[in-house]
């Protein structure tokens, strides 16, 4: 990737990009509630299962896909597995805030990144209601569209995905700034790995019935610091 | 209506799994019904099955003319190679269950999976509840499942899953070498819901990860797009409080999917309380979006 490309991309991932992110835990703040998560070392075990089984063949291989497609201008397929992860995320607080991101995402990069049709046209199927705008293909698309590998746009929105995961807990459980760099530090091997081995000719599937348990669950929460 | 591309069920022929003649017979079986309203009451219309499938009578629970039937399949369990299909067809306005008269059990294979694909398709007005037992995979086995529903508009089904750890009593527990399965539920009217996993537990990214500290993990989807939402919102709530009611042993989460409906996951701990959590989800699922009470399904 050159200089030029590694920047254009770095910004839509960086936690300065106004993606609202801070606002959603992904179940994790119920999952602290019901005392899954009460310290670190649980978090590393509960991030770990959420990065790999459920997220690394679902919105990991969208997000490769959908870089592949930003890549070379072509939107059906980004379109069709943003259709299918809208019917697979089963909790209406995660699916709708995957979709907000994911248009916050896709709103700035039409605005900014002039030359890229694919990524107007995206904007404007999400906008006529052909396309829920999920964060795995909107971040994807305009990765690939900035010249980023399917790999290299893996490994960043799962990486945007720990540390917002690493940043929730920080706020609901007793983590401080090194033990949860600690844990990112933990993650990293896995994220490479999911990057480099994440099919996209097979199918989306997901397993995180625990996570999925947790994030459906949020919706019934006495007191929420976050939206998801 | 979204863009998930419509369903189709590949039909294999025999030669095509490397299986000729005898070698076939009961391990390529085919089950097709199809149930329409007569008089009030909902009949069996056609039925047409092949080994190891044998098709009983439907049964009738209470005088709502809901056809009660089950699948039964006298061989044991499946075996590697084995592909057995299901086709169910529900005229406009017909109300059915169906259930199994024992858990599905999936023996030990070296090579090839054992398959059951079923093809659902609920007609205008019509009530589909799937209740089947869970599927047990023995260690070592391969098992892929695929449920397709399409419902039509007005249709509800209900739909209940559930995958064990393996035969527990024995301490046999998420022992598999894979495991697929894929429901997908698609409404006319727009809206889908798809859950589709994938274990390989021998690979990185096919572990069963946290959820081996438990034994069951079940599905249930209630999807239909003439309920009105205030319905999905009482079910919503009962169902929530629920799952509340064996802390430690049952952990479940509900919520509504993008198709018309509600989605709800659990783990359990032990068979019993799974049955009591299902009998009392059932029952408020009945209750609340047609009005019936709970009815006994006489196998125990």
């Amino acid at each position: 990737m050159n200089t030029r490309a590694l920047l254009e991309g770095l910004r839509f991932i960086d936690a300065f990009f106004p993606s609202g992110g801070y606002a959603f835990s992904s179940g994790l703040e119920a999952a602290v509630q019901g005392g899954a998560v009460r310290d670190s070392e649980q978090l590393a075990r509960y991030g770990e299962d959420l990065l790999r089984g459920g997220m690394s063949r679902r919105e990991a291989l969208a997000a490769k896909s959908a870089s592949r497609a930003g890549s070379i201008g072509s939107l059906p397929a980004a379109i069709r597995l943003d259709h299918e992860l809208d019917a697979m995320k089963l909790s209406r607080e995660s699916r709708l805030a995957s979709r907000q991101m994911g248009r916050q995402v896709i709103k700035i990069a039409a605005d900014q990144l002039l030359g890229q049709a694919i990524v107007h046209d995206y904007q404007e199927a999400i906008e006529a209601n052909r396309a829920p705008g999920h964060l795995a293909v909107g971040l994807g698309l305009t990765l690939g569209a900035c010249g980023w590998s399917g790999r290299e746009t893996v490994a960043a929105f799962l990486y945007q995905t720990a540390v917002g995961l690493v940043s929730a807990a920080m706020r609901l459980c007793s983590i401080g700034q090194r033990e949860g760099q600690r844990v990112l530090g933990q993650w990293l091997p896995l994220i490479d790995r999911i990057s480099r081995e994440i099919d996209i000719k097979t199918p989306m599937s997901s397993w995180s019935p625990l996570q999925d348990i947790y994030a459906m669950r949020h919706g019934q929460l006495e007191w929420r610091l976050f939206r998801s | 209506m979204n863009g998930i591309p419509p369903l189709v069920t590949r039909k294999r022929s025999r030669t095509r799994l490397g299986l000729d003649g005898i070698e076939a017979v009961g391990r390529v079986g085919a089950l097709r019904l199809a149930y329409g309203v007569r008089d009030g009451r909902t009949i069996l219309t056609r039925s047409y099955c092949t080994t190891p499938w044998h098709v009983l009578p439907p049964a009738y629970l209470d005088d709502t003319g809901a056809a009660y039937m089950q699948l039964v399949n006298p061989s044991g369990g499946l075996v590697g190679g084995d592909r057995l299909s299901i086709e169910l067809n529900l005229d406009k306005g017909a109300h059915v269950l169906i259930s199994t008269p024992s858990a599905n059990r999936v023996y030990r294979s070296e090579e090839k999976p054992s398959e059951q694909i079923v093809t659902i398709t609920v007609g205008s007005g019509a009530i589909l509840e799937w209740l089947p037992e869970q599927t047990i995979p023995f260690a070592g086995s391969r098992f892929r499942q695929i449920i397709r529903v399409q419902l039509e508009p007005g249709a509800t089904i209900m739909l209940w899953d559930v995958i064990a750890a393996g035969r527990i009593a024995r301490g046999e527990r998420w022992a598999f070498a894979a495991l697929e399965n894929d429901v997908h539920i698609t409404t006319t009217s727009g809206g889908a819901l798809l859950e589709r996993y994938r274990l390989d537990p021998s690979t990185d990214l096919g572990q069963v990860g946290l959820a081996e500290a438990w034994n069951y993990v079940a599905s249930l989807y209630v999807v239909g797009d003439s309920i009105a939402p205030e319905v999905w919102n009482r079910l919503e709530s009962k169902a929530a409080s629920l799952l509340d009611e064996r802390p430690g042993q049952v952990l479940g989460g509900v919520s509504t999917p993008a198709a018309p409906g509600l989605a709800v996951k659990l783990l359990a701990k032990a068979a019993p309380d799974l049955n009591r959590i299902f009998d009392a989800l059932w029952t408020a699922v009945r209750l609340e979006l047609w009005n019936l009470p709970a009815v006994s399904l006489r196998k125990y």
